[in-house]
């Protein structure tokens, strides 16, 4: 609980980062934060019997590499914003396990994505096929 | 009788630490310490690791990691530019340091560690590393 209330204080709000520079120390930061609440979030949550800490670490660092694109320091900084936010819902356990598991463990690749499942051929014929589809062919 | 007893028990404890290994662990009388308000027990004096084993450590979590080429760690590798990580990856690197040797470094000098040969000698120079 110690730990959420550290990282309630560094949220207050700062000026905006001068520079890309200051931006990435700030996130650099973020992320050193985040992978010390891991073990507390290991014990919160028994996420142990999922995932190992260093392959959730792994996760949460793939996690701040998809925005690694961005240019605007002021973009930077509502990211982090926004992570920060994140962690301390994770550390109030205001979120529950399976939200966990979903997005950190499983992740959005391991779910099923509607645009994979295709139509399933069950050997009807051409006629058939296309009458399904409209019928006019 | 109670002699050749006792001389047959030494006979067979000599024998028995011929070939079983038995651990000697020093107890070292702990004195609690507050820190932070939560109660810390600390040793009386520091222990540090033996630097090779430390060496042996580190090199393993290096190559471990998803990114690196295991040909090239080497102790005297640079993070940036010899195995080519980028910065989350050196952070994630130097944590991972953290969590494998119980210890925590402070941002200062964790900004400092950029090659394999630098997270040793730090490493080989905390006193509570594990």
């Amino acid at each position: 609980m110690a730990l959420s209330w550290q990282i309630a204080k560094s949220t207050a709000t700062k000026p905006p980062s001068a520079s890309m520079e200051e931006a990435k120390h700030r996130v650099l930061d973020f992320f050193r934060e985040a992978c010390r609440a891991l073990p507390v979030l290991m014990d919160t949550y028994n996420l142990d019997e999922v995932i190992t800490q260093s392959e959730l670490r792994s996760q949460i660092a793939a996690a701040f590499r998809k925005h690694s694109a961005v240019t605007n320091p002021k973009v930077v900084d509502m990211l982090v914003f926004k992570g920060k936010e994140e962690l301390q819902d994770c550390l109030d356990h205001s979120k529950q396990r399976h939200h966990l598991i979903s997005t950190y463990v499983v992740g959005t690749e391991g779910q099923i994505s509607l645009k994979k499942l295709g139509t399933v051929d069950h050997g009807e014929s051409h006629f058939l096929k296309n009458f399904y589809q409209s019928n006019l062919f | 009788m109670q002699a050749a007893l006792r001389s047959s028990a030494i006979a067979v404890r000599n024998t028995l630490l011929q070939h079983v290994r038995v651990t000697v662990a020093a107890i070292s009388l702990k004195t609690p310490v507050v820190l932070d308000d939560r109660l810390c027990y600390s040793s009386g004096h520091a222990t540090y690791l033996d630097k090779s084993s430390v060496t042996d450590r580190i090199l393993e979590l290096v190559k471990k990691m998803e990114k690196v080429d295991p040909s090239k760690v080497a102790p005297e590798a640079a993070f940036q530019k010899d195995l080519l990580l980028d910065s989350l990856d050196t952070v994630e690197l130097v944590m991972a340091i953290e969590e494998e040797f119980a210890i925590e470094i402070p941002d200062a000098e964790a900004d400092k560690i950029s090659s394999c040969s630098e997270a040793i000698e730090y490493v080989a120079s905390h006193p509570a590393a594990k």
